[in-house]
């Protein structure tokens, strides 16, 4: 365990409150639609009605006579400068701006410039487009019927099929499923869902033509990522970029990708030498920027009568869209989906993904999921679910039978992961207690009796987190690594700059515990500062809850090098030697001496004005962490609901979430991230879908349509937790901001299939709303 | 987005000239809100266009106009129209089915069975908010429809006809609007 420092201290383990919310709650945030600039002019984007069409002419002039109107940009226009086109995160291209054809409604086709944004909105109503409609293709299962137009002109390859990827043993898997005499399957879709962050997305590139200098504010998860990139692109020397990410309202993995508008913005402030500013509308976020999932899965699990899992197999088909815009790293084509074993022991495993394309807006990129694994763990927590359906043994019982055990890890997954640590029975048994389940199922059993519905929905899930190690894990060739810096000033007062970016993760306040908790140093002397890569080491930034894992592990590794020269300095100050000394949260004091010791305080000061001979002035470190491995957090979500027969709504009666992310900074701060993301899972399992119809047309491009939750449909949230720690993390922490949208969908549908089972239902997709619920109850004849 | 929308109603007017109306898609124009035949291209083809604002977005639909069949003895006709948004905002295609039906009283009864395709800006406000303008615009036809039926023969050539303008934008969103929230309170 870690000790535990006093509360003036405030290192790991105190419930701090969060030192940004006092500017939060204030509103006064600095987002980048509150950056303002002398000069500043406005773009607004014009974008496409169809979803595939061919583009014959666009007539700027009407607009062009607008007054106030400075500039209209065509992918004519970004051809010229070879920008047309831009390479995604992954291994594709993606348009600009349209040159040739559209590939998806919203596609950007151009980017007008105007004094103010109404201006340019108006200005963007002239720019008169003519289209000639082409074949529109929908669904990704007919992605590759020889009938189904070939989207993508560029490719080499003339097909919509974008990568196939498979891992694991397929014969082993399929010897295990001939031999089987319990076979269990599903399939189910993970449906295309949008992180939809409060803020959406948007910047203000300020090129100045004197020092040449392009400075870019930017809702960015990953600054000095997007810096290199917008270098090795745009031909701009790296030093003459900064990257600023000021406040960012929600990421959710919506912020990783370049976006068409960020390019636009920067060639308009190059040409024109005024600072150019462009911020999406709702609808233009919800429709055209990454949008989550449209994962097609279909599961088998292979067993014996007592519910013993032997192995599993799984086929997806992913659609992506009309560009492969995944952001995950580069060895994974589909994330860490072949996490999809989950919590527990196959002898045999195998998967394969297919990605095609669509005409549909491009992505996937990973929700709060560590790339992918929301997916795998919704699909395997259903599956397991329906194998304790038809065998009739209680879902709580059957995940127990199949569990990892505390003594296998670290456990070798048939599908190429090495687990750190884990209790998964521990979470289960608090879970199961806290929300009495055997009291739960009998008063499930007697209203049964009575005809009333409900169900309760179980999901013992595993996380991975943290990526990465190097030697795994890059994001367009850039290792996964993160970084800390810490400077101690000469009053004991510090500021420590890290490579991730906070989206409201609490970064301000966590950062500066673990500072606390290396050095003693109160938490609230130590300012955290993220965001501009002039200031900050590089990093790779925010998203697949690896802030803690990497950067927080650098902090603590930073740190550890301060001490180690507060060491030396307080040797020379106690006149003893460094051996003698030993390390008390805050201060050193020599052995057997407890009085005669130097604080963390004096120490700085003598690092600045008594600086001992051969030793450096200051006292200031950088880390840069590569993890060896992945974490991986856990933990056990039970969902109670009842259904209204007569209108199919669900209500979540109980939800209690048991986590696992082992030694934990702010208790407070990781119950706050549970909250937001069972949140998300509740609207995922019952409210969000981005829906398109035959023709290509969003049907789920606005708030009207794409429903967030409110405190109205939020239940009471109960959580709990069980400490396992990593065992190669250098505080033993694993990260926890995903493990809610991770593990929650599966409980929520688990819940609801159980409240329908005795009527033969075995899975419905996401959303399961009350209309879905009702067609349900009238098929079986609940309600007619 | 398609659509598909089933409607009927009765005028007191006899079936032949109800049916001699109906078949001009020159005159049907007429009654429809924001609607205008602007040539013929022969006996079976025009050219026209219409305008529909639903709250801010104004869509401008230019195209063709063509009877796919016309059975005068069972009062049966299909016709086809096609458009896009000048601006290229999207585009839309209806193929409408109307057919007539003597009735006992000397009056006839209107059924028209009309397929709406949308794509582009309008289709996005979801088949809700379409099919609830679609209502309103079906209702200010007939209105027109039998208005016009009432009074004695006009040319038809007369496109300064007030019912050749859009409809009133603010009020078609609000109208569509309530009638959304109508149906699913």
């Amino acid at each position: 365990m870690i000790a535990k420092t006093s509360p003036e201290i405030g290192g790991m383990g105190h419930s701090i409150k969060r030192k940004e919310d006092s500017r939060f709650i204030q509103g006064k945030g600095n987002y980048v639609d509150d950056v303002h600039l002398p000069g500043m002019v406005y773009g607004h984007m014009v974008r496409s009605p169809y979803a595939h069409a061919r583009l014959k002419s666009i007539n700027t002039e009407k607009a062009k006579q607008l007054p106030g109107v400075l500039a209209i940009i065509t992918g004519e226009d970004l051809a010229k400068a070879n920008l047309a086109w831009m390479p995604t995160l992954f291994f594709d291209k993606q348009m600009v701006l349209a040159t040739g054809k559209v590939l998806f409604q919203a596609q950007e086709v151009a980017f007008v410039v105007a004094q103010d944004q109404y201006i340019a909105a108006d200005a963007a109503e002239l720019v008169e487009v003519e289209y000639e409609e082409l074949p529109v293709l929908v669904d990704p299962h007919k992605a590759t019927d020889p009938s189904s137009p070939i989207l993508r002109e560029d490719r080499e390859e003339k097909s919509n099929h974008i990568f196939h990827w498979e891992v694991g043993d397929r014969d082993a898997t399929d010897k295990a499923f001939q031999s089987a005499p319990v076979k269990a399957s599903v399939h189910a879709i993970s449906q295309r869902c949008h992180p939809a962050p409060l803020e959406t997305c948007g910047c203000v590139a300020d090129f100045n033509r004197a020092t040449e200098k392009l400075t870019i504010y930017l809702t960015s998860q990953a600054p000095h990522a997007h810096r290199t990139l917008f270098s090795i692109v745009g031909g701009i020397p790296e030093q003459n970029i900064r990257v600023v990410s000021p406040d960012i309202g929600g990421g959710f993995g919506n912020k990783v990708p370049i976006y068409p508008g960020y390019v636009c913005a920067v060639v308009a402030s190059l040409t024109l030498g005024l600072p150019v500013k462009w911020i999406e509308t709702r609808s233009e976020n919800l429709q055209s920027t990454g949008f989550a999932r449209d994962y097609h899965m279909t599961a088998e699990i292979a067993a014996d009568q007592n519910g013993k899992v032997k192995a599993l197999r799984v086929k997806t088909l992913a659609d992506h869209g009309a560009f492969n815009a995944a952001a995950q790293p580069t060895k994974f084509p589909a994330g860490l989906f072949s996490m999809c074993t989950g919590s527990y022991d196959f002898a045999a495993s195998f998967c394969e993904v297919d990605g095609v394309y669509t005409n549909k807006a491009p992505g996937g990129i990973a929700y709060r999921c560590s790339f992918r694994i929301t997916e795998a763990a919704y699909l395997i927590e259903r599956v397991v679910d329906i194998l304790a359906s038809q065998l009739k043994i209680d879902p709580a019982e059957l995940r127990r039978r199949n569990f990892i055990q505390p003594d296998q890890f670290p456990y070798k997954t048939p599908l190429g992961w090495t687990y750190d640590s884990g209790n998964y029975e521990g979470a289960l048994n608090k879970a199961l207690e806290m929300v009495g389940y055997a009291q739960l199922r009998k008063e499930q059993e007697e209203k049964r009796k009575k005809g009333e519905l409900m169900g309760i929905g179980i999901s013992s899930f595993t996380e991975a987190v943290g990526a990465g190690p190097a030697h795994t894990f890059d994001i367009a060739g850039i290792k996964m690594f993160d970084s800390a810096e810490i400077r101690v000033h000469p009053t004991g007062k510090a500021i420590c700059r890290m490579g991730t970016k906070s989206q409201g993760q609490g970064h301000e306040t966590t950062y500066a515990q673990i500072v606390a908790q290396e050095l003693g140093i109160p938490a609230s002397d130590v300012i955290v500062e993220e965001g501009d890569t002039d200031t900050a080491p590089y990093g790779l930034g925010t998203y697949a809850s690896r802030s803690t894992p990497t950067s927080g592990a650098a902090t603590a590794m930073a740190a550890r090098k301060i001490r180690a020269k507060a060491k030396k300095i307080a040797a020379h100050l106690l006149e003893c030697s460094e051996e003698d000394l030993e390390w008390e949260t805050g201060k050193f004091f020599v052995k057997g001496a407890p009085s005669k010791s130097k604080t963390i305080q004096e120490i700085a000061f003598a690092a600045y004005t008594n600086i001992p001979a051969g030793l450096e002035a200051g006292l200031e470190a950088v880390n840069y962490y590569d993890p060896p491995n992945l974490t991986f957090p856990f933990g056990t979500y039970i969902c109670a609901v009842d259904i209204d027969k007569g209108t199919g709504e669900i209500k979540v009666r109980r939800f209690v979430a048991v986590d696992d992310c082992g030694n934990v900074i702010n208790p407070m701060i990781v119950q706050g991230q549970i909250h937001g993301g069972l949140t998300e899972g509740l609207a995922i399992a019952f409210m969000q879908l981005i829906d398109y119809d035959e023709n290509g047309n969003v049907q789920g491009g606005s708030f009207m349509d794409y429903l967030i939750p409110t405190a109205v449909e939020t239940p009471h949230w109960e959580t709990g937790s069980t400490c396992t720690p990593s065992p190669h993390h250098p505080f033993g922490a694993k990260g926890v901001g995903e493990s809610p949208n991770v593990g929650s969908p599966a409980a929520f549908v688990n819940a609801v299939v159980d409240a329908l089972s005795h009527l033969g239902v075995k899975h419905i997709d996401m959303p399961i709303t009350p209309w879905k619920v009702w067609n349900v109850l009238k098929e079986k004849g609940v309600v007619s | 987005m398609a659509l598909k929308i089933e409607k009927s109603f009765q005028v007191k007017e006899p079936v032949e000239k109800v049916w001699s109306f109906l078949s001009d898609p020159r005159k049907v124009a007429l009654c429809v809100p924001g609607a205008q035949i602007t040539a013929q291209v022969d006996d079976k083809n025009y050219k026209g266009a219409i305008s529909v604002k639903v709250g801010p977005s104004v869509t401008d639909y230019k195209g063709e106009v063509q009877i796919v069949r016309m059975d005068a003895l069972n009062y049966e006709i299909e016709i086809l129209g096609k458009g896009q948004d000048v601006r290229g905002r999207g585009s839309a295609s209806m193929k409408m089915t109307g057919k007539l039906r003597m009735l006992e009283d000397g009056g006839t009864e209107v059924t028209s069975i009309s397929e709406l395709n949308v794509v582009g800006i309008l289709a996005q406000m979801g088949s809700r908010v379409i099919s609830e303008v679609s209502n309103i615009m079906f209702g200010e036809f007939t209105k027109n429809l039998q208005t016009r039926l009432s009074q004695p023969d006009q040319p038809s050539e007369a496109a300064t006809d007030p019912a050749g303008k859009p409809i009133n934008a603010g009020s078609l969103a609000w109208q569509a609007a309530k009638g959304v929230f109508r149906r699913e309170s």
